[in-house]
C-alpha cells in the first residue's frame, strides 16, 4: 500500500482507544507503529527496559509512526468513559459544544454535592460523595442492564429472546438511555447540563427513569424465559 | 468576623512561613495563603498573593451588582467570599491613600488581557472605599447600556437624546442598596420638575430623587442624570468622598448596536445615561477618585486581541480620559498560582484524584497559562 497522504489518512478512521478495541479497517501500511503517549514510558532509563522493550524502542527509530487520533490524550485528567460519552452526545461533529456541555455537567454535579456537603451535619459529611467522576462511573454502572433481548424469527413469528450482553453493549446501552432520556423528557428551557446532572445524581442513588427502564428490560427478559433455548450462540 | 488591627510586627515578610495572622482562637487556623485581615486599608505587600474574607452581609450591602457571575456562584458554593490581594490593587490603594481632597479627581484605568482580574481589582478598590465610608457610584458594566436595550424612549428633557428606563431603574435600585445612609444626608440644590404634577423642591434629600426614578420608570434616566449632577457639584465640600467606579468604560466611546425607529444607528452620545456618565468622568470636580476598567469581553466591534487603552478606547475615548494613571493587570505570578491552587484544594473544589498530584498541578499551570479565568474554567469540571 502507498504511504498515506493527508487525503489517504481516511477521514472515517476512528481509532478509539487502540489498545482496548481493534481498529476496524485501516489504510496504514502494516509497518506503521502505534504512537506512545504515556509520559512514564519515556522517562525510564535504558537499563530498566526489558528485552522486548529494547527491541521496540530500536524499531521506533526506523519505522514510521501512525498519526495520533484526536481522542488520544496524554493528560492525566483524561478518562475514556467520559470521552465516549462526549462522543455520543456530539451532534454533527460539534465536539467543542459536546465537550463544554460535559464539563458544565461535571461542574453542576460538583456544585450540587458541595452545597449539600457544606450544609450537612458533621456525622453525615462522609456519606456525601462530591467527586463528579466517581458519581458518573457509579451511575453508569447502575444503569447497565445485565441481560438483553434480541429478535429471533422462528416459523414466521419474531420472538424477543433473552440473551447475554457483552460489556461494550452494556456500556453503550447505559449511555444511550441516559442521553435519550435527557434529550426527550425535559422542558424546552432546561439546559442539558442541568438535566444531565440531575439524571446522573438520581442514577447514582438507583432512582430515576433510566434505572426504571433497566428494570423493565430485566422483567421482560424474565417473562420471556421460555424462549431462551431459541438462542444458538 | 472580628476585625483585627494590623498584622503583628514580628510576622515574617516573605509570607511563606506559617506565622500568618490568625483568626479568633476558637476557629482552626486556615492555610498559609489566607489572611484574616479583612480591611483592605491594612493590606500591604506582606499580604500579596493571599486571600482575604469579605463577610457575606457586607457582600450583599456593598456589591448588589458588580461581582462577576462566576465569582457569585463560587461565593454560593463555598459559602464565603475570598478575594486575592494582588499587586495592581495594592498600587491603586496606595495612590488613593495618598491623594488629597482638594485636588481634581484622578482617573485610573485598569487594563490587561482577558481574564487577568481587572474586575476583581475594581471590586477590591470598591470594598476599600466602602470601608472608608466613601459614596460609591459603581456602574457594573457600561456595555449593558449600549446593547440589547428593548425600550428606547425619546428623552423629554432633550429632544435629540434617548432614554433607557429599564437599565436606569435597575441601576438606581442597586445604587440605593449600596448607599443607604448618604441618601438622607445629601440635599438637592435646585428644583427639578419631572412632569406636569411631580417635582422635587430644593433642599430635599437625594433619596427622594431616587424614589422618583424608581416609581416613575419613564423618568428614571433623568433621575440618574440629576443624581450625578448633584453629587458632582457637592463633592468638593468635603462632607463625603465620591468614588466613581465604571467597569467596561470603553463602551462609552465606542459604537452601539441600538437603532432608532427609522433604523438609523445610535451613537453612545445620544443616550442620556452615557452622556451623563461621560460628564461625570471629566476631571473638573474634586473630592474623590475615578477608577475605571477596560473590557474587551462585552465590547462591540472590537477585535478579541485588543487590550491596550488606545485600541479599546479609540481616539475619542482616549482624548476624553487623557490624563489618567494606567494600571496593568497581569496573569498570576507563581506564588499567586500556588495560593489559588491551594485554596481550591482546601475548599474541596478540585475533586479529581490526579489534581492533587504534582503532575496535575503542572498540567493545570500549563493549560491555563496562569490566567485566572482559564484556571477557574479548567478547575470547574475537575
Amino acid at each position: 500500500m502507498a504511504a498515506p497522504s493527508a487525503a489517504g489518512l481516511g477521514r472515517r478512521l476512528r481509532a478509539w482507544l487502540p489498545r482496548i478495541m481493534p481498529v476496524r479497517w485501516s489504510r496504514y501500511n502494516p509497518s506503521y507503529l502505534e504512537p506512545e503517549v504515556k509520559k512514564e514510558s519515556y522517562q525510564k532509563p535504558l537499563e530498566e527496559l526489558t528485552e522486548e522493550e529494547r527491541e521496540q524502542s530500536e524499531l521506533k527509530a526506523v519505522r514510521p509512526i501512525k498519526a495520533a487520533p484526536p481522542t488520544l490524550s496524554s493528560s492525566v485528567f483524561s478518562d475514556p468513559m467520559i470521552s465516549k460519552f462526549t462522543n455520543m452526545m456530539m451532534k454533527s461533529g460539534n465536539k467543542v459544544l459536546a465537550r463544554s456541555l460535559m464539563s458544565q455537567t461535571l461542574e453542576a454535579i460538583k456544585r450540587k454535592q458541595l452545597e449539600k456537603y457544606h450544609k450537612a451535619p458533621e456525622n453525615e459529611k462522609e456519606t456525601i460523595e462530591c467527586n463528579p467522576y466517581i458519581i458518573f462511573h457509579q451511575a453508569l454502572k447502575n444503569c447497565q442492564p445485565i441481560i438483553g433481548l434480541s429478535n429471533i424469527t422462528r416459523g414466521g413469528k419474531t420472538y424477543q429472546v433473552p440473551v447475554p450482553l457483552t460489556d461494550n453493549r452494556k456500556r453503550f446501552l447505559a449511555m444511550k438511555w441516559l442521553i435519550t432520556e435527557c434529550r426527550e423528557n425535559k422542558h424546552r428551557r432546561t439546559m442539558m447540563p442541568e438535566k444531565l446532572s440531575q439524571e446522573l445524581l438520581l442514577a447514582f442513588n438507583n432512582e430515576g427513569p433510566v434505572i426504571k427502564k433497566k428494570h423493565v428490560l430485566h422483567k421482560m427478559a424474565e417473562a420471556n424465559r421460555a424462549y431462551a433455548h431459541f438462542r444458538w450462540w | 468576623q472580628l476585625e483585627h488591627g494590623c498584622a503583628p510586627p514580628t510576622a515574617a515578610r516573605a509570607g511563606l512561613s506559617s506565622a500568618s495572622p490568625r483568626d479568633v482562637p476558637a476557629e482552626r487556623p486556615r492555610g498559609v495563603f489566607h489572611t484574616s485581615e479583612s480591611d483592605p486599608a491594612k493590606h500591604t505587600e506582606q499580604h500579596e498573593g493571599r486571600l482575604y474574607n469579605i463577610p457575606l452581609e457586607e457582600v450583599k450591602a456593598v456589591f448588589p451588582h458588580g461581582l462577576p457571575y462566576r465569582f457569585q456562584q463560587q461565593i454560593q458554593t463555598f459559602n464565603e467570599a475570598r478575594l486575592m490581594v494582588r499587586r495592581p490593587a495594592l498600587e491603586l490603594l496606595a495612590c488613593l491613600k495618598g491623594s488629597s481632597l482638594a485636588q481634581p479627581a484622578v482617573r485610573y484605568v485598569i487594563y490587561g488581557e482577558r481574564g487577568t482580574g481587572k474586575t476583581m481589582t475594581l471590586c477590591h478598590v470598591v470594598h476599600y472605599c466602602s470601608r472608608q465610608g466613601w459614596l460609591l457610584l459603581h456602574v457594573p458594566d457600561a456595555h449593558l447600556w449600549v446593547k440589547n436595550c428593548r425600550e428606547l424612549l425619546q428623552s423629554s428633557y432633550n429632544k435629540d437624546r434617548l432614554d433607557q428606563p429599564l437599565q436606569a431603574s435597575v441601576w438606581l435600585k442597586n445604587f440605593k442598596t449600596s448607599n443607604e445612609r448618604f441618601l438622607g444626608e445629601i440635599k438637592t440644590q435646585k428644583k427639578y420638575t419631572w412632569g406636569k404634577r411631580e417635582s422635587t423642591e430644593e433642599g430635599r434629600p437625594l433619596g427622594e430623587v431616587v424614589e422618583q426614578g424608581l416609581a416613575r420608570v419613564r423618568s428614571a434616566s433623568d433621575a440618574v442624570g440629576v443624581l450625578l449632577r448633584e453629587l458632582k457639584q457637592q463633592s468638593h465640600r468635603g462632607s463625603f468622598r465620591l468614588l466613581v467606579a465604571v467597569d467596561g468604560v470603553n463602551a462609552l466611546w465606542g459604537r452601539t448596536t441600538l437603532r432608532k425607529e427609522d433604523k438609523s444607528p445610535v451613537s453612545p452620545g445620544e443616550l442620556t445615561l452615557v452622556h451623563n456618565l461621560r460628564k461625570m468622568l471629566r476631571n473638573d470636580w474634586s473630592g474623590g477618585a475615578i477608577v475605571t476598567t477596560l473590557s474587551q469581553t462585552g465590547s462591540l466591534f472590537k477585535p478579541s486581541s485588543a487590550y491596550t487603552p488606545h485600541e479599546l478606547l479609540g481616539k475619542e475615548g482616549f482624548d476624553a480620559l487623557d490624563p489618567f494613571v494606567p494600571i496593568p493587570v497581569a496573569n498570576y505570578s507563581p506564588r499567586e498560582f500556588e495560593s489559588c491552587y491551594g485554596y481550591y484544594l482546601e475548599r474541596k473544589w478540585l475533586q479529581h484524584e490526579k489534581a492533587h498530584t504534582e503532575d496535575g498541578k503542572a498540567e493545570l499551570q500549563f493549560l491555563s497559562g496562569s490566567n485566572p479565568r482559564q484556571l477557574d474554567r479548567l478547575a470547574g469540571p475537575l
